[in-house]
């Protein structure tokens, strides 16, 4: 029975001139994308917390300003719901001036001031957002009149303009709507951006229909067909047998060589990148020696890791803070890679003979591969790295519980370097808090200065402080920041995206009204 | 056999009550926190405590059993913790996807490998025998997400005479091309099994004395080996059919991945994942209630097969 499957395969392998364009796609309106997820999670933006389900949402949500199509830093921050905004000199008051004639998807009325006021209530609501945190210092928010916005704050935030931007709980949801459908929301999300919701199969696609009333034009595109496909290789598989026109990659560098050798395909490593790196315990035993942590820190050769993942996908870290993020130093003190020095550190704490430290790790593919050459690294300085392997929930129940003293993480966060320092480094963020967020070090050295910096209005003052946390945190080894992965993604090349893409805050590409195919 | 039927009912439903009881405790035991599933890396302990206790985690656990109980009593297998639907409309979305897998490939394992069973063993350590083995051990041996893959290679990207994904409904020809490939992947391990039993117990019933008999009266060969012999052989094949319907459903999940199926595999894959509670209790109780239900089909199929076989 398996001769059919070779000759099938003999066959195949004569016909594998690669996939040319089908003339039957000519002006091609539909657009279907293929998501490494099995199925959709939690469609209501203020809830979802997935990759997956956060890019899908990206194309039906706008929040009051956006981060320009195409990039993934708050430098590119430009008008979307809101025309134009003031604040006051400390930046406790925000005024937004909300764009008039803007249309809720499937009729459910004009988008105004008052909309946008509940939507940021609901954010900030822990009942009804994964997102309340970042509200925290939310005092009142009022809709003037139908076209003004008003936000007082409690004290200044950093980078404030994000938590209002098309993410998380920036993204503008209608107040008829959700009132309407309350905990049912992420059923049948209502939003006002270029592509409406339209219909949900399980396990298999959400359809997106185009919205006509979009207040940037009407899309050229008239749908989207938003896949779940976990499996990697049918991924690939779907995209070369012209199922798909954009999926998201395996995240790495073989995919990347692979992927960008079919005809008529573009290749993207995007922004932002996930930073890697490991969080040291230093109340833990031989942690709480920094001797040990330096040594640790000198025996990790952050460029072969690089090498080893791909220099098309990946890059080394410069900071306990992702590169390019608003107040990143780019140039921090790392330790360099020095085993010998790493022997001599370790020799100076007593322990001439090398030390065993011990890390619970996900079984995640692409974390897994990495840990395990951190493992081989450190033997070189004598340090055994003993990594006990648990499934990907198991591993974040567990670190949180502190049973584990190194903590591999990686992860991107909003671009602002007070959003990174906070949750990995803030002492308020400590695990085992009642504010507990991922501090996996019980390092406190920075807290002074990373709280100054939230609240310090002066732009000047506020990067110093954050490069003087950083080099804190870095010469103290509360983490070692090791390399960076970016977003892999690829798409046919009759797909013109409408933007030079860099990067998307949300990790995966936008699509927007200008979005369409060339042939 | 009334009495027989209600009788293993009442096994059943005991079944049902132990499982529903053991799924609810495992879950509880394996590390990991819905509640942190469903919010995120970012989000903050208080946030966590908050959904805990809407979710009702915060309650003792003989609480939350009670609450579960009772509302699986009435009918009432609550809502998928993640996704926020109904568990039983999530399971009812993607049965009919399971369903039609599961018993087109038992279709192709039977038609496929009861025969190939009985020329095996009727021409046992011959070439016909040599090959059924090989290529049966093959069947067991392959995993089944890799002659998935071979399967789309050649069909799918080679000769493009299926779509790589198999989740079409709608028209006939669609459904037909969506479910060929899987159905085909998972037929023929069936298949390799079935091969396997089929020939060994034939084996066994061809050295009956009332073979030779039957062959010593003139009777025609092959209604010997079809009639006499596959008859009697048929008990451990039936046997084997209902175990593996069970197994099958589970097995199904690597089908339903790289074909990009729906499946009930990938949903229960998808909830241990996510620590979905409220879904893993209720579909556990779905495949023990298939489980238990094919194998009163299997114990009423004995007797059908041989009416010797009383119902007690």
């Amino acid at each position: 029975m398996k001769k059919q499957l070779i000759l099938g395969l003999a066959v195949a392998a004569g016909l594998a001139t690669g996939f040319g364009l089908d003339p039957a796609q000519a002006q091609k309106k539909s657009l279907v994308i293929g998501m490494g997820s099995a199925d959709a999670g939690k469609l209501d933006p203020h809830l979802a917390s997935t990759t997956p389900d956060k890019g899908l949402l990206n194309y039906i949500f706008n929040g009051l300003v956006r981060v320009k199509p195409g990039q993934a830093s708050p430098d590119f921050i430009e008008p979307d719901l809101a025309e134009s905004w003031t604040t006051n000199a400390n930046g406790t008051e925000w005024t937004f001036k909300i764009r008039s004639g803007v249309q809720c998807h499937h009729g459910y009325g004009p988008f105004s001031a008052e909309d946008a006021a509940y939507s940021i209530k609901r954010a900030s609501n822990k009942a009804t957002s994964s997102y309340s945190g970042d509200f925290a210092a939310v005092d009142k928010v009022e809709a003037v009149d139908g076209s003004t916005l008003k936000i007082t704050l409690k004290n200044p935030v950093a980078g404030f303009l994000g938590y209002v931007a098309n993410i998380n709980g920036g993204n503008m949801v209608c107040k008829k709507a959700a009132e309407e459908m309350g905990e049912n929301f992420g059923k049948k999300p209502i939003g006002t951006g270029p592509f409406q919701f339209a219909e949900y199969q399980p396990q298999q696609f959400v359809k997106l229909t185009a919205n006509k009333q979009y207040f940037r034009g009407a899309p050229v595109l008239e749908d989207i067909t938003y896949r779940y496909i976990p499996a990697d290789s049918s991924r690939d598989l779907a995209f070369q047998s012209g199922e798909l026109d954009m999926i998201y990659g395996k995240q790495d560098q073989t995919w990347v060589d692979r992927t960008s050798k079919l005809p008529g395909v573009k290749v993207k490593a995007m922004e932002p990148g996930e930073l890697s790196a490991l969080y040291l315990n230093i109340t833990s035993k031989p942690l709480d020696d920094i001797r040990v942590r330096q040594a640790i820190a000198h025996a990790i050769d952050r460029k072969a890791i690089v090498q080893f993942k791909g220099a098309g996908s990946s890059r080394e870290a410069v900071s306990v803070v992702p590169s390019g993020y608003l107040g990143t130093d780019e140039k921090s003190p790392l330790y360099a890679y020095d085993v010998n020095k790493a022997k001599a550190l370790l020799a100076e704490a007593g322990y001439p003979n090398g030390v065993t430290v011990k890390t619970i790790h996900t079984t995640l593919t692409g974390m897994q591969t990495f840990i395990e050459a951190v493992q081989a690294q450190l033997k070189k300085a004598n340090i055994n790295l003993e990594i006990e392997l648990v499934e990907h929930a198991t591993f974040h129940a567990q670190i949180r519980k502190g049973l584990s003293p190194i903590v591999h993480y990686q992860a991107a966060r909003f671009p602002v370097a007070d959003v990174y320092l906070t949750q990995f480094y803030d002492s308020a963020s400590n695990i085992g808090t009642s504010t507990a967020i991922t501090n996996f070090t019980f390092c406190n050295v920075a807290d002074t200065e990373i709280r100054a910096a939230r609240v310090e209005m002066d732009a000047t003052k506020q990067k110093a402080l954050w490069k003087t946390a950083q080099e804190k945190l870095v010469t103290n080894v509360c983490g070692i920041p090791v390399y960076e992965q970016l977003q892999l993604w690829a798409w046919k090349d009759n797909l013109d995206l409408g933007y030079e893409l860099n990067g998307s805050l949300n990790l995966s590409p936008p699509v927007t009204e200008k979005t369409k195919f060339t042939k | 056999m009334t009495a027989f039927l209600i009788r293993r009912l009442g096994f059943a439903v005991i079944t049902l009550f132990a499982v529903l009881t053991l799924v609810f405790v495992l879950v509880r035991i394996v590390p990991g926190d819905p509640a942190q599933v469903i919010l995120g890396d970012q989000a903050s302990r208080e946030a966590i405590e908050a959904l805990r206790e809407r979710l009702g985690l915060n309650l003792p656990l003989y609480h939350q059993y009670v609450v579960f109980v009772w509302g699986a009593l009435g009918g009432d297998w609550g809502t998928s913790m993640m996704t926020g639907r109904p568990v039983i409309q999530e399971v009812l979305n993607v049965l009919p996807w399971t369903l039609e897998l599961t018993f087109l490939s038992l279709l192709i394992g039977v038609v496929i490998g009861v025969p190939l069973g009985v020329a095996a063993a009727v021409r046992r350590n011959r070439f016909t025998d040599y090959a059924a083995r090989i290529g049966s051990l093959l069947g067991l041996s392959f995993p089944p997400f890799v002659s998935a893959l071979l399967l789309l290679l050649a069909f799918s990207i080679g000769l493009h005479w299926f779509p790589v994904i198999s989740a079409k409904s709608g028209s006939l020809s669609a459904w037909v091309e969506s479910i060929t490939l899987p159905a085909i992947n998972l037929g023929l391990i069936t298949a390799a099994y079935i091969t396997r039993v089929t020939r060994s117990a034939m084996l066994e019933v061809l050295q009956e004395d009332y073979v030779r008999t039957a062959r010593a009266k003139g009777v025609p060969w092959s209604v010997v080996v079809w009639r006499h012999a596959l008859r009697n052989a048929l008990i451990p094949v039936i046997t084997i059919i209902g175990l593996y319907l069970g197994i099958l459903i589970g097995n199904s999940v690597l089908t339903e991945i790289v074909f990009s199926r729906p499946g009930l595999g990938k949903l229960i894959v998808g909830a241990l994942n996510q620590r979905d509670y409220t879904m893993l209790q209720g579909m556990m109780v779905i495949y023990t209630l298939v489980v238990v239900l094919v194998n009163l089909a299997t114990d009423i199929a004995y007797g059908i097969a041989d009416p010797r076989v009383k119902f007690k």
